[in-house]
């Protein structure tokens, strides 16, 4: 089914030895059976390492980056593996570097709004430890309470309410960085606008191609003092896409604006309660944040565009528990579709909002035509788009009808300007598909700024760039096979 | 290094018409970079054009520094080299503007004052205010690293450029980033490229994401007779919900210059400076709660400007090099990063620094960590420069405890024994720069020598 490479090359015994000394025995698995959890990430891909590692200090990954290095294995990162497009997967074997246990907080300067942490340290972790302060971490991936902040600096992680607060690369200040030769380079800093090239900002986002990061300084947000959050309830779905359509032409700036559609809410209310009608035909959840003030006028002129779109309902979230209770439908709805088949897939593009009625049409064309159900639950506000396809994967015609769904969502995504990938990254999912959007000078240039600070492609191989090898080695498109993601 | 031969010189006219190529010296007085003036000027109407005169200087073995209006040409250290200045300021198309979408693609000569114009009809704008406001380009503004006080509320350039078409020093067209407003294809070389002072590529193409203009405006003037207070309110503010588009603090000396005598800004005060915007119930719960604020942190008044007032005012302030300019024969302008609690401390030291090398001084605090050190010098005699000299020194080491720094500004003549890019020794990723300088540009045709660590 799936066109596994040849049996990942076995380490050098001298690796193996140097990498336990380096570490301790204890924090090298490298039976087969110990290391079977790492072949996977979130995503539909499968790729086994040789070894994995759990260093503790910078100095460790730098020696253990060093001892790769002279025995040309190759490493990759892994943070929480919640990914979805393969970037934490060791695609041709090698040495996972997993960071669960550099997860310590290491400054929490709430004067200043920053703190500074190991890359292991978990997204919501960090939230939890600052908001006796009224400050938090401001990006929100559904998966946050997994997911790592050296995942998100890797993937430039977006969420919910990136729409208002911008993503990872908007909230990350300064890096420690371990590169390939193991050595150990600051960049950014403490303050914005250190002098020089913003490496910073060439870093977040690289999906661990770069460099591994071990220190990440962020800033923090204060929380607002107001939250309403609506959910606007369709009776078709050209009425919910509409709305967004003209929020955003109205310039009206909610925090958060998520769509689900009807299908997707059944799936979801069956096995969270989240208070969705269960007749809709989509519904959205708009979340308004801000001084008292600001959220009274945006929520009037919200729930006007929602009414004036024939919104059948504009329910307001009376208390905490209820807006909890949305949310949690929200974040665990790839979790709730995942319960209704053997496999399904998360896509991930991203459109000009004004295009969204028209996508969502071409979505259900492209479902029918290839025989599928495809939902759709996202960040409607950005125009990030997730359509779900739901097949089994033991069907190698299903499977290759969902490939090519997928290839044909993401043209569309490309014909009307948008994107690729909005925040779940290219890693391997997406590398052959990089050409579709960059010409051969653009790649070039990644390619070459790539071999700066990975000379020998040891750092996480065959992620973002199209491999370009033989043909015999190209892998087969994106295999959907598993709904194992957390809940 | 010679003039271009005029073959040369021919070939060029032949890629972008004659008309387009300057020589006389006139022309050229417009390009010079801290006192240094070009061979030719040439002036590309399309990124292809960008392209092929980059492919010309790179066979010529020549050097290019990128022009935008000149605004901020004398950044960084002098060019090693500087034959052809390639004046961008024709390219200055909207490529794309989808209001609906609130995104925007835009040619990097376009002027920021004439985009504001289109947005503006469409209720929408760019945060993007900083000194040189009339002339300066979208380009200029991205490679120079500027950023203004907005940067409060909306962030930097670096956080709403969406993506960005360039021309590399090996004259190849190059892209990254995209249209939309959220995206994580590829390598972000668009933010590598935002204040690399065109030494790694020519920006051609900007897309950003716009913003809606607030429908109401206000600026808050609080006066203090002591730093103390002025930082009193800015912590308040801060550690507030209040959203304040602008947080600035500036120091008697440059209070003066911003008003003719007012009341509420008694001489020898500190003036606080809160601009806010929102709709009108937002602006007047700004008022009320930064009365309130005002008043415990013993401020000897507040006044709210609106309008007109408000406008002269701001955009007096955002031209603060130009003030800087009006008060000083030869005027430098040190900036330092600084955690905003450090803000006090540094500009404590930054006064004590200025003064022991009896050079007058003004300060501009931003609220969120930034301070410009304007130094004031009243003469430009040699002996002047050597204590402005030395406090820019001073300075710089400074700012390297606190965060780090750099001149923004000063006479060329001092760009002879200071490096405007501040104190390195203890920075381990200028390496990294340097290759990244030898991916882009290869040749070094783009700006020798300008930016950080001779690149
Ligand atoms: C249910 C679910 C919901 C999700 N929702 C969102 C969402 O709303 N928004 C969003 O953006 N994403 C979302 N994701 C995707 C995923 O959670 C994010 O990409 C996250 O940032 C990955 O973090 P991680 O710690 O799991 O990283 P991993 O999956 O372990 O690794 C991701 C990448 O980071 C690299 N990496 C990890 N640590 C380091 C390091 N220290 N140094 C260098 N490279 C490193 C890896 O090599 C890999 O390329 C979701 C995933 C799931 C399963």
């Amino acid at each position: 089914m799936y066109s596994r490479k040849a049996a990942p090359r076995r380490l050098e015994r001298r690796t193996l030895r140097d990498l336990q000394r380096l570490l301790g025995p204890e924090n090298v698995l490298h039976e087969p059976e110990d290391v079977l959890l790492y072949e996977y990430d979130g995503s539909v891909e499968v790729a086994r390492p040789d070894c994995v590692v759990f260093p503790q200090t910078t100095e460790q990954v730098a020696g253990l980056v060093q001892i790769a290095n002279r025995d040309r294995v190759p490493v990759v990162g892994r943070g929480a593996g919640t990914g979805l497009s393969g970037g934490a997967l060791a695609r041709e074997g090698g040495i996972v570097v997993v960071f669960s246990r550099m997860n310590r907080i290491l400054e929490i300067d709430l004067e200043n709004q920053r703190a500074v942490v190991q890359p292991g340290v978990v997204n919501l972790d960090l939230t939890k430890a600052v908001e006796h302060a009224g400050l938090y971490f401001a990006p929100d991936p559904s998966s946050q309470k997994a997911c790592t902040i050296g995942g998100n600096v890797a993937e430039n992680a977006g969420g919910p309410h990136t729409l208002a607060y911008g993503v990872t690369t908007n909230h990350v200040l300064g890096l420690e960085l371990v590169l390939m030769d193991g050595s150990v380079v600051r960049v950014g800093g403490r303050t914005p606008d250190t002098p020089g090239y913003d490496l910073t900002g060439l870093l977040v986002g690289s999906e661990g191609t770069l460099a591994l990061v071990t220190e990440i300084t962020v800033r923090l947000l204060r929380a607002p003092e107001a939250v309403k959050t609506l959910l606007a309830v369709f009776d078709r779905v050209d009425d919910a896409t509409a709305t967004v359509v003209e929020i955003t032409a109205r310039a009206i700036t909610p925090a958060a604006c998520e769509m689900l559609d009807g299908w997707t809410l059944r799936a979801v209310e069956d096995f969270i309660h989240a208070g969705f009608p269960l007749d809709a035909a989509a519904v959205l959840l708009i979340e308004l944040e801000g001084l008292t003030e600001a959220v009274e006028v945006q929520a009037a002129q919200v729930f006007d565009v929602c009414t004036r779109c024939r919104a059948r309902e504009v329910r307001l979230a009376r208390d905490e528990t209820e807006r909890q209770r949305l949310w949690a439908g929200r974040k665990n709805a790839f979790g709730a579709v995942g319960r209704l088949s053997p496999s399904y897939y998360t896509q991930d593009g991203v459109i000009p909002r004004t295009k969204l009625p028209e996508t969502l049409h071409r979505i259900e064309q492209i479902g029918a035509t290839y025989g599928f159900q495809i939902g759709n639950v996202f960040h409607a506000g950005d125009g990030n788009l997730h359509p779900i396809i739901l097949f089994d994967s033991r069907d190698p015609d299903q499977f290759a009808r969902a490939v090519a769904a997928s290839t044909a969502i993401m043209e569309h995504c490309l014909s009307v300007g948008g994107a690729l990938t909005g925040e779940h990254g290219v890693g391997m999912e997406k590398s052959e598909l990089m050409p579709r959007m960059f010409t051969d000078d653009d790649l070039e240039l990644m390619r070459r700024v790539r071999d700066v600070f990975n000379p020998l492609g040891l750092l996480n191989p065959g992620k973002i760039l199209p491999l370009g090898k033989g043909c015999g080695e190209i892998r087969v498109q994106p295999l959907p096979l598993r709904s194992s993601l957390p809940a | 290094m010679s003039a271009p031969g005029t073959a040369a010189l021919a070939r060029l006219a032949d890629l972008v018409g004659a008309d387009h190529v300057l020589t006389d010296p006139l022309s050229l007085s417009r390009y010079a970079v801290d006192g240094r003036l070009p061979w030719a000027a040439v002036r590309p109407g399309t990124a292809e054009e960008v392209a092929e005169i980059v492919r010309w200087a790179r066979a010529e073995t020549l050097a290019l520094v990128p022009t935008g209006s000149g605004t901020k040409l004398d950044l960084g250290m002098p060019p090693l080299r500087y034959d052809v200045a390639v004046d961008c300021s024709r390219l200055d198309r909207i490529i794309a503007y989808d209001p609906a979408d609130l995104t925007l693609s835009v040619e990097a000569g376009m002027r920021v004052a004439a985009l504001e114009a289109v947005l503006a009809r469409h209720g929408q704008m760019l945060p993007l205010e900083m000194p040189f406001y009339d002339a300066m380009t979208i380009g200029g503004l991205l490679a120079s690293g500027s950023s203004g006080p907005q940067r409060q509320l909306y962030g930097a350039p670096r956080d709403f450029l969406l993506g960005a078409e360039f021309v590399t020093g090996e004259g190849r067209r190059a892209k990254s980033g995209g249209r939309v407003v959220k995206n994580v294809t590829g390598y972000d070389f668009h933010r590598l490229l935002i204040g690399s002072l065109g030494s790694l590529a020519i920006f051609t193409v900007a897309n950003f994401r716009t913003f809606p203009r607030p429908p109401a405006q206000a600026l808050f003037v609080a006066s203090f007779a002591e730093l103390d207070g002025a930082l009193a309110l800015r912590r308040a503010l801060v550690q507030s919900p209040l959203t304040p588009t602008a947080l600035e603090l500036v120091s008697p000396a440059l209070a003066q210059r911003l008003t003719p005598q007012a009341a509420w800004l008694p001489s020898g005060h500190w003036a606080v400076l809160v601009l806010v915007g929102g709709e009108r119930a937002v602006v007047e719960r700004h008022a009320h709660d930064l009365a309130r604020m005002a008043r415990s942190a013993n401020a000897a008044a507040l006044t709210r400007l609106d309008a007109e007032p408000m406008n002269r005012l701001w955009s007096r302030l955002r031209e603060f090099p130009s003030l800087a300019c009006e008060i000083s024969p030869a005027p430098a302008i040190v900036r330092l990063n600084t955690l905003p609690s450090e803000l006090g401390a540094l500009a404590v030291r930054a006064e004590t620094t200025a003064g022991r090398h009896r050079v007058p001084v003004a300060l501009l605090l931003r609220g969120v960590g930034i301070l410009y050190v304007l130094l004031l010098p009243d003469a430009s005699s040699a002996e002047t420069l050597a204590r402005l000299a030395a406090a820019v020194g001073e300075l710089l080491q400074a700012g390297a405890e606190y965060g780090s720094a750099l001149v923004e500004f000063c006479p060329p003549e001092l760009k002879q024994v200071v490096n405007v890019w501040g104190v390195v020794a203890r920075r381990n990723d200028l390496g990294l720069m340097r290759q990244l300088k030898q991916v882009f540009d290869p040749d070094n045709v783009l700006s020798p020598g300008r930016h950080i660590g001779g690149i």
